[in-house]
């Protein structure tokens, strides 16, 4: 038998009396009325930088507006001008690192934890984590009060890859102090458009 | 409605003004109370420390002895919910098992079947809640601090109808003291230490004593204090404290 | 008496000033966790449906791994059965040698510390470095976990800084936790960029969607599979899940009861290979299977790894994670080192109070000091069971079973009151180690009650 076969059928010969699903419905989880200003909130919380795009204003203006010191700018997103790579068309991964601000965009705000979903849509992901600087690009309309709606609505593409992201890398791994700017991004902004 | 009084084994012998103010204090209250004589232990001890078989004999005999009652009250949350919990896996095919379900201590008895409204005796002094794990966790005399939802304290609320008196938690208001039977003795270290904490922490409330449902707990914290010296409070179980001056 | 736990807990509680602090830091994240779960109103019943959906997913173990490996291969992903650790070993070895594989980057996974399958590659030429900052700083002195979460959290900034002025040429005497964290941000980017394979860990397999999502802070596990091309995740097979309705759930505790944050940073869902690379899934046995067989321990695979159990623990907190020794501490420790060898882990059975906080606090309602309880009344059947306490219950037993005995020993107890506290104290009284001796009051309550209670109170036996 095969270790596949073999673990399976120990699986079923132990597995005890069946034990049904439990229904969901009574869980009644918490929601918000203002789940925008919810998700606003938290994002702070978690030590996000939230600026609101207002309507009519172009992206392109209000990541340079954000980021004037930025050197490096990675996005594939269009219309975003004043990007100096593509995490489409880089040769390795490595170009990418020390890139100043990586702009990606997100799908669903979450407002109970600030959790954004991002799936994978360019190329190399690393752009999510290797920059220095992380930048979502969120549609305002498109916030939930909690995870398990959000887990009702997010959708994969053909890479196959998604993350939720809330709030800048972080540790408290010495000494239980807490460091922003772990392995990944130092710091998160989220564009509300 | 009968109720037998259960005086557990190291109460009977180390507090034995705990099992009076007992029976006084349902006396006190009207009750018809029976003291069989007889008793030993509730089987506890080997229990958690890892021989329950040799609690069998002893589960048999208290069956034995308070079938007949309508309830079984005792000053002692852990010994009360060790029968309520186990005697009826422990004397399954091997004895009726009915007493055991009609235990309880003497603090939710008087909140939950008695439905004390007072008043009661009078303490005026200030006093430091020790909220008793098994009484915490097992009997749910108070709301767990790790659990959600309402908060309640049965002793408090007891404690509420004496007077003159004023109750407060330490900081960690139903942390273990360290005491846990056999643990005392196996891991005299930590054990020890976790006194020395829950000492100190009631110590800080500026309480003149410690009052608690459950004797182990206060034999252990009285045991650590006077080993290490610290500042003197005094131990009264709650009932001492429910039956004082009556 | 003494046990394996109570030794090394008296020297971790020998340097009293960091104990303290280890008491107080996993009693501050306890209290996060707690102002997390008061949060939700519907904290409890959340806990309640976790527990329920893992036993429905134990109960249909089988069915839900073959469902999670069909989808994962429908992805793309191969899929490989370990039914122990050396099968896991072997097979993550041939992985990396037939890439021709020098260099694994790592995300933390207790998989595989429980495997060593660290030295195991390293003793095949096969460089591992660990990129969750604490387990990286634990690889570079040596060490193993002394939490499952916090992994150093033994170690003091001072001992980090010193660590990495010797092994990352970090800046003499700067022991700045911030600082240090940035020199090893630099020193693991050159890893990531250089390495040649990424390894993660799995806190859930998604059996509808072939999902590894992995929840890290640091990003370190996006960063292990967005450089390599090669990802290799290793898997319990206890992690596997129906669906994202029950990933909702178990997402919402995790965080919440582990450290008390709404979530962690990054939720990862990796489902297919990077263009290009490849991703293989590991599924380990280990053991597990057969635990499912043990009706008084099954429970303890619905574990999330949350580490709240050695947060709430009273034990643990004054005790310590290097006085367990299982390589997990704390109550769950305590159960899994039994589960896997009770003769060899027995001596972590004494670190227990059973004032049960940590089943009252397990986001999945594990029932961890009850089963504590159960395995010390199995003791005495693996012959571990300490001969002194045996000998003491016995004794109780005799005196306890036969009233007459009792009377005769409880009614002179008052004598001791008069035994010199040389002979109380002399070390052969177990409890006047940690106490002073209780006086005896002169009667007893069988013998005062009938000074004060109505005769007709009083039943004859």
């Amino acid at each position: 038998m095969s270790a596949k076969e073999d673990i399976l059928s120990r699986c079923r010969r132990n597995a005890g009396p069946e034990v049904k699903r439990p229904s969901l419905e009574g869980l009644d989880p918490l929601t918000f009325a203002d789940p925008l200003e919810k998700f606003k909130s938290t994002s702070v919380e978690m030590s996000c930088r939230v600026i609101d795009v207002p309507e009519g204003k172009n992206l392109n203006d209000a990541v340079k507006e954000a980021f004037q010191d930025a050197k490096t700018i990675c996005t594939n997103i269009p219309g975003i001008d004043c990007a100096t790579s593509n995490p489409d068309t880089v040769a390795s991964v490595t170009e990418l690192n020390h890139t100043d601000v990586g702009v990606v965009p997100g799908m669903l705000g979450v407002a109970e934890n600030g959790c954004i979903w991002v799936p994978q849509t360019m190329k190399e992901k690393a752009v999510c984590f290797i920059s220095e600087n992380l930048a979502i690009v969120l549609p305002r309309q498109n916030v939930v009060s909690n995870m398990h709606e959000a887990y009702r609505r997010i959708e994969f593409n053909d890479y196959g890859y998604g993350a939720f992201i809330s709030g800048p890398s972080k540790t408290a791994d010495i000494a239980q102090v807490l460091v922003t700017g772990a392995q990944a991004a130092r710091t998160l902004t989220v564009f509300l458009i | 409605m009968k109720i037998g009084l259960f005086i557990p084994c190291y109460v009977d012998a180390v507090y034995p003004d705990v099992g009076v103010a007992c029976y006084k204090l349902l006396k006190h209250l009207g009750l018809d109370v029976i003291y069989p004589m007889g008793q030993t232990c509730c089987g506890q001890p080997m229990a958690n420390a890892g021989f329950e078989k040799e609690a069998v004999g002893l589960a048999e005999k208290f069956e034995d002895m308070f079938a007949g009652f309508d309830y079984v009250v005792a000053p002692s949350v852990s010994c009360v919910a060790f029968m309520r919990l186990n005697y009826p896996r422990l004397l399954k095919g091997k004895h009726e098992c009915k007493a055991a379900e009609k235990a309880m201590d003497i603090v939710e008895f008087l909140h939950d079947v008695v439905k004390v409204k007072g008043p009661l005796g009078r303490f005026p002094y200030k006093v430091s809640l020790h909220n008793s794990c098994h009484g915490v966790r097992e009997l749910g005399l108070s709301s767990p601090s790790e659990n959600t939802g309402p908060r309640f304290n049965k002793i408090k609320d007891l404690l509420s109808l004496v007077e003159g008196i004023e109750v407060v938690e330490p900081d960690h208001a139903d942390e273990c003291c360290g005491f846990g039977g056999m643990f005392s003795i196996e891991e005299t270290g930590v054990s020890r230490r976790m006194g020395e904490k829950k000492l100190q922490r009631h110590i800080a409330t500026g309480a003149s004593y410690i009052t608690g449902a459950d004797c182990s707990c206060l034999m252990h914290l009285a045991g650590v204090g006077a080993k290490d010296g610290s500042k003197p409070i005094g131990f009264k179980h709650v009932v001492e404290i429910l039956a004082s001056g009556l | 008496m003494s046990t394996s736990h109570s030794n090394a807990a008296d020297k971790f509680l020998k340097n009293r000033k960091y104990a303290d602090w280890h008491d107080d830091t996993f009693w501050s994240v306890r209290q996060k966790r707690d102002r997390m779960a008061a949060s939700l109103p519907e904290w409890e019943r959340l806990r309640q449906a976790a527990a329920e959906i893992k036993d429905h997913t134990l109960s249909h173990l089988g069915d839900y791994l073959e469902q999670f490996a069909d989808a994962a291969e429908k992805n793309g992903v191969k899929v490989h059965w370990a039914a122990d650790a050396d099968e896991f070993n072997s097979i993550v070895y041939d992985i990396l040698s037939s890439h021709g594989v020098q260099k694994m980057v790592k995300s933390k996974s207790m998989l595989t510390e429980e495997c060593r399958m660290n030295p195991y590659l390293e003793s095949k030429g096969i460089e591992i470095v660990e990129t969750d900052l604490g387990e990286r700083i634990i690889q570079l002195k040596g060490q193993a976990p002394s939490h499952i979460v916090m992994p150093a959290i033994h170690l003091s900034h001072d001992d980090v800084g010193e660590l990495f002025e010797k092994e990352l040429c970090t800046e003499k005497g700067n022991h700045d936790p911030t600082y240090l964290t940035y020199q090893a941000r630099l020193s693991l980017r050159d890893e990531f960029l250089t390495a040649d394979a990424g390894m993660t860990g799995a806190n859930f397999g998604i059996a509808e969607t072939g999902d590894i999502v992995v929840c890290t802070n640091e990003g370190n596990a996006d960063m292990s599979t967005s450089c390599p091309r090669l990802h290799i995740a290793a898997m319990g097979i206890e992690k596997v899940i129906p669906d994202y309705d029950a990933l909702a759930v178990f997402h919402r505790l995790l965080a919440r009861s582990a450290t008390g944050q709404p979530t962690t940073v990054f939720t990862s869902h990796f489902r297919k290979a990077r263009p290009g690379g490849e991703m293989h899934i590991v599924l380990v046995d280990n053991g597990r299977s057969e635990w499912l067989a043990d009706s008084d321990h099954r429970k303890t695979l619905r574990c999330m790894r949350c580490g709240s159990c050695m947060n709430t623990c009273p034990v643990y907190r004054n005790s310590g994670g290097y006085s367990y020794s299982y390589f997990i501490p704390g109550p769950l420790g305590v159960n899994l080192g039994m589960l896997r060898d009770p003769k060899a882990y027995s001596g972590n059975i004494s670190a227990c109070t059973l004032c049960l906080s940590c089943q009252s606090t397990c986001p999945v309602k594990i029932d961890l000091g009850d089963q504590i309880y159960k395995w010390r009344q199995k003791l005495d059947s693996f012959g571990t069971a300490n001969k002194e306490k045996k000998l003491i219950c016995k004794g109780m037993e005799v005196i306890f079973d036969h009233p007459a005995i009792y009377n005769a020993a409880t009614g002179e107890l008052h004598l001791v009151n008069h035994v010199p506290d040389a002979i109380l104290n002399c070390g052969l009284n177990p409890w006047a180690a940690g106490h002073k001796m209780m006086k005896f009051p002169k009667k007893p309550f069988h013998k005062l009650i009938k000074e004060v209670a109505d005769p007709d109170d009083i039943k004859k036996s």
